[in-house]
């Protein structure tokens, strides 16, 4: 059974991490890609104290435990999903250069990431008819 | 196969909880967790698929997400982090005493969790109706005050403020149904209900539930709202 | 059983007397059967109502048949022949494969295979029936209002921006459809986990079990995905919140990689439980412990996870990355090594074995053999440089339905029959039986065979014409009328099934001397499953060929007729050797 103490100091080290969470929002570690995994990261940690201490899984059967390791691990196998678009970029299909005005009509840049600066977004937009 | 008849009965000497499948009280909460947690898994990937489909178009349109997500409110999104935070406390807290059977423990505590999560959809109500009032609903007159848009291309934010509306919608109407749930469950502790008085389970199984919807909050609320700058 | 000794001090489970209450005739009011908790009695509910599925489906099937056999379409328009080819898609996947075996069989067999008296959550169970019905309402509410023209792909942009208003009733029915799957799922794997009888480990167990179990883990993990996909497009059509909507940026091929990323496994739903009746049927027809039973549980498992890495192939031509076209072929053709295993497996238990061509066994053979050309079909699909000219054409038609209806549907069949006197306490004839069996067979390659052919050659799916290539009306109208001997060896058990209900001979409680727990109890059994639970010693297929032996050399001095029970023979040799 989960005591108070516990209970108490596990939502408040989660509060903790809240303020943790909006001030690394407000600071910028490099890159675009540090500062999204500091953010995942941090409400990973988060996500993990809630699953052991909240949901009880601390003291839950094994099989409960290899059930919730299984669900997001089905959950990350999707997001290779994200592959298609990370390798598109590297088709050596001819005809398909980055230069072509409009993206030769795709409505998906076939550049990835995006290398453009903020006033060229509007290159990638498609005009309608 | 080979197999002899074993003089188990069944029904003999367990206490009322044990539904008549079951041989005793430890099978069947092991039962009911795993199944609740099964159950879980799928809510995870449902969920899961909207954060991907999330996290493609914001690495497709970094620039534009970043700038449309300047219309939400962040205050708000922490005072609802804040919230769902403290009801997960308090619903963990009527687990405990439901396994000590402490009727006005649980009570007090699923009234706190009522009132939280009531706050919650009140402060959502509340940044809904700031942003359709912005006209930042997608659809026809989606960026008709362009000043709301702060710089986005239109198309790429309605894709922004379809998922917005659409994950945060999910997530609300998760809470709604919680909700509900928890209210049916104070009804049985009210009443003195033996399904729930005698058998901790039930309760605990609502209170998954309830962790889980501030699960996808805890992750909803630093992707949406809390973006650094691309 | 013949194995058990006749020890005075243990009751043997098996001298079950032919108890008069069963879970049938416990209580005859409607509103038992509507509220019950015995998953015996879903079974039945299921089987009813998936019957009435299949029947609607084959009407559009047959719709489609008929159309084709002109090479310029002549009953149908182009319009009504899409809502068509659509129904029959939407009922058949969704109203049919997904739930038959798992829902009929698994549910009605689970608890007794493993000894339980019930599932683990039987009023969950019971909801996992309402919202099928739910479901099918929604559903079949859409098709009579006009029907949906989309395929049963839903690809965007058409179903979510194009096509008629009855996309949203239709995809709502299948979402909920869809909770009803996962029910039944949560129910296997805790039932396989927490219920089972004492001395059941899992090794021990049914290979039907282990089917089941790595089906339920499968629902659990893909469903939820295209329940959102669909939704999804619910809120394109209903609430205007774009997702996939290209003109705004957003990308349609990610519908089609989320919608298949469930899709896949969906499949491999519909056969899993198929291949665990078919482990059945050979194991105890061959009268022959199952080779390999390790590989085969482990196949089961390795084909649930393998089965959720390729999705990818059903987009290669979708312009989907290549580079990940090639990693979705790679594992594709991994994918196909543990159903390989399975069939050896079956196949090396066939050898040497006792083999009694009884009714479940002709389809059980059948299947290894269809089953075999639709995997194989498969590969040519799975094949990037040659999926590009097959795809969308008849040979993928001709593929999955070797391996659905040849596989899926032939294994239900072959388990209905199997376990109908355990359901129904009544014998079919078994004659009849034999000899449809035989039709389902011919009439199922004279159907489909010709679509290889014809798609091979360029026949494209899904066009209710083909006036550009009049040279395909041959093989066009083969198929047709083989689909005519299908439906009519599909119509045949139904009718017999159900007069076996009321004519046929009673069954006693293990007619086929078969193993397994199931077979331990009445037919039918009571509505606790066991009048006490088993302890189980041995595993499943402890086939014995001394004993084999003898009681086959029995039934001969007596003269038994062949297609009665293999029990009667040993209960009539045990009393030669008093």
């Amino acid at each position: 059974m989960l005591s108070v103490p516990l209970l108490l100091g596990n939502m408040l080290w989660l509060m903790f991490l809240l303020i943790v969470t909006w001030w690394a929002s407000t600071q910028n570690f490099g890159n675009v890609i540090i500062n999204n995994v500091v953010a995942m990261l941090i409400a990973t940690v988060k996500a993990v104290f809630v699953i052991w201490i909240f949901m009880g899984v601390m003291h839950a059967s094994k099989l409960a435990k290899i059930w919730v390791v299984t669900g997001f691990g089905v959950l990350f196998l999707m997001f290779g999903i994200l592959g298609d678009y990370a390798t598109r970029q590297y088709e050596p299909v001819s005809g398909w250069e980055t230069n072509v005005p409009n993206n030769g009509g795709s409505a998906f840049p076939r550049e990835w990431p995006p290398q453009k600066k903020p006033e060229q977004v509007g290159e990638n937009f498609r005009p309608r008819g | 196969m080979a197999a002899i008849a074993s003089d188990h009965g069944h029904g003999h000497g367990h206490d009322e909880a044990l539904h008549h499948q079951f041989e005793d009280m430890e099978q069947q909460n092991d039962s009911y967790i795993v199944g609740m947690w099964t159950f879980l898994v799928t809510e995870v990937m449902f969920f899961g698929a909207l954060f991907l489909i999330y996290t493609l178009y914001r690495s497709m349109y970094q620039m534009d997400f970043f700038l449309a997500h300047e219309a939400l409110n962040v205050q708000m999104g922490m005072i609802n982090t804040f919230v769902l935070l403290f009801s997960s406390f308090t619903v963990a807290m009527s687990v405990r005493y439901a396994q000590l059977q402490k009727k006005w423990g649980v009570l007090s505590m699923l009234a706190i969790t009522q009132v939280c999560a009531g706050a919650f959809m009140v402060v959502k109500y509340f940044e809904y109706q700031e942003k359709f009032g912005h006209h930042l609903y997608p659809g026809p007159g989606f960026g008709s005050h362009p000043e709301y848009l702060h710089g986005a291309t239109p198309n790429f934010a309605q894709l922004y403020f379809g998922l917005y509306f659409g994950m945060t919608g999910l997530h609300g109407l998760h809470v709604l149904i919680g909700m509900i749930v928890i209210g049916y469950l104070m009804a049985k502790w009210w009443r003195n209900s033996p399904m729930v008085t005698k058998d901790y389970i039930p309760t605990e199984l609502v209170g998954l539930y309830w962790h889980f919807v501030d699960l996808v909050w805890i992750f909803l609320f630093p992707l949406m709202y809390l973006m650094p700058k691309p | 059983m013949s194995a058990i000794p006749a020890d005075p001090n243990v009751t043997a489970v098996s001298a079950t007397p032919r108890t008069e209450t069963n879970y049938l005739n416990a209580d005859w009011s409607i509103k038992s059967w509507l509220l019950t908790g015995d998953h015996k009695r879903i079974g039945i509910l299921y089987l009813v109502t998936v019957s009435f599925f299949f029947f609607l489906g084959s009407i559009a099937a047959g719709l489609i048949r008929y159309e084709l056999t002109a090479p310029a379409g002549f009953i149908l328009e182009s319009e009504t022949y899409n809502k068509v080819f659509s129904a029959h898609g939407i009922i058949m996947v969704f109203l049919f494969l997904i739930v038959a075996i798992p829902a009929i069989l698994g549910n009605f067999l689970l608890p007794l295979m493993i000894g339980a008296r019930d599932m683990a959550f039987p009023r969950l169970n019971l909801l996992s029936w309402y919202l099928f019905m739910i479901g099918g309402a929604c559903i079949m509410g859409g098709m009579i209002n006009g029907g949906v023209d989309s395929g049963w792909t839903f690809y965007v942009p058409y179903s979510s921006m194009y096509a008629n208003s009855n996309v949203t009733m239709v995809l709502t029915g299948i979402f909920i459809a869809g909770f009803s799957s996962i029910t039944t799922g949560i129910n296997f794997i805790v039932t396989t986990h927490k219920m089972r009888a004492p001395g059941m480990t899992w090794f021990r167990l049914p290979l039907m079990v282990w089917a089941l179990y790595a089906t339920g883990v499968v629902i659990i993990l893909g469903t939820p995905v295209v329940a959102v996909t669909l939704l999804c497009i619910i809120f394109e059509r209903v609430f205007h919140l774009p997702i996939f909507s290209a003109e705004l940026g957003g990308d349609p091929v990610l519908f089609q990689h989320l919608f298949w990323f469930y899709s896949h496994p969906a499949v491999y739903i519909m056969i899993l439980p198929a291949f665990g009746v078919q482990s059945e049927l050979i194991a105890n027809f061959a009268r022959k412990r199952v080779f390999g039973y390790h590989l085969i549980a482990f196949s089961s498992l390795a084909i649930a996870g393998l089965g959720f890495l390729v999705w990818g192939h059903h987009m290669f031509i979708s312009s989907e990355s290549m580079y990940q076209g090639v990693v979705f072929s790679l594992i594709s053709f991994l994918v196909a090594i543990p159903s390989a295993i399975k069939v050896f497996n079956w196949t090396a238990t066939l050898y040497k074995g006792n083999i009694r061509l009884q009714t479940p066994m002709i389809y059980a053979l059948g299947f290894i053999g269809l089953f075999t050309i639709g995997g194989l079909t498969g590969l040519f699909l799975g094949c990037l440089g040659t999926d590009v000219h097959l795809t969308n054409t008849y040979f993928i038609v001709a593929h999955f339905h070797y391996v659905m209806v040849g596989g899926a549907v032939t294994a239900f069949l072959g388990g209905l029959h199997y376990w109908w006197p355990k359901m129904t306490g009544r014998l079919y004839p078994e004659s009849i039986a034999k000899w449809n069996a035989v039709l389902v067979f011919i009439g199922f390659n004279l159907t489909f065979f010709p679509q290889f052919i014809v798609g091979f050659m360029g026949m494209p799916r899904r066009y209710h014409y083909y006036y550009f290539a009049p040279e395909f009306q041959p093989y066009h109208i083969m198929s047709t009328l083989g689909s005519t001997v299908l439906a009519l060896s599909f119509i045949i058990p139904g009718l017999y099934l159900t007069r076996s209900l009321t004519k046929g001979a009673k069954a006693s409680a293990n007619p086929w001397g078969a193993h397994g727990l199931e077979w331990e109890t009445s037919s039918p059994p009571p509505t606790s499953n066991f009048l006490q639970i088993p302890v189980v010693l041995d595993e499943v297929y402890d086939f014995d060929p001394v004993t084999e032996h003898e009681q086959d050399k029995a039934a001969q001095a007596l003269e038994v007729p062949s297609y009665l029970s293999n029990e009667a023979k040993s209960i009539e040799s045990e009393k030669e050797k008093r």
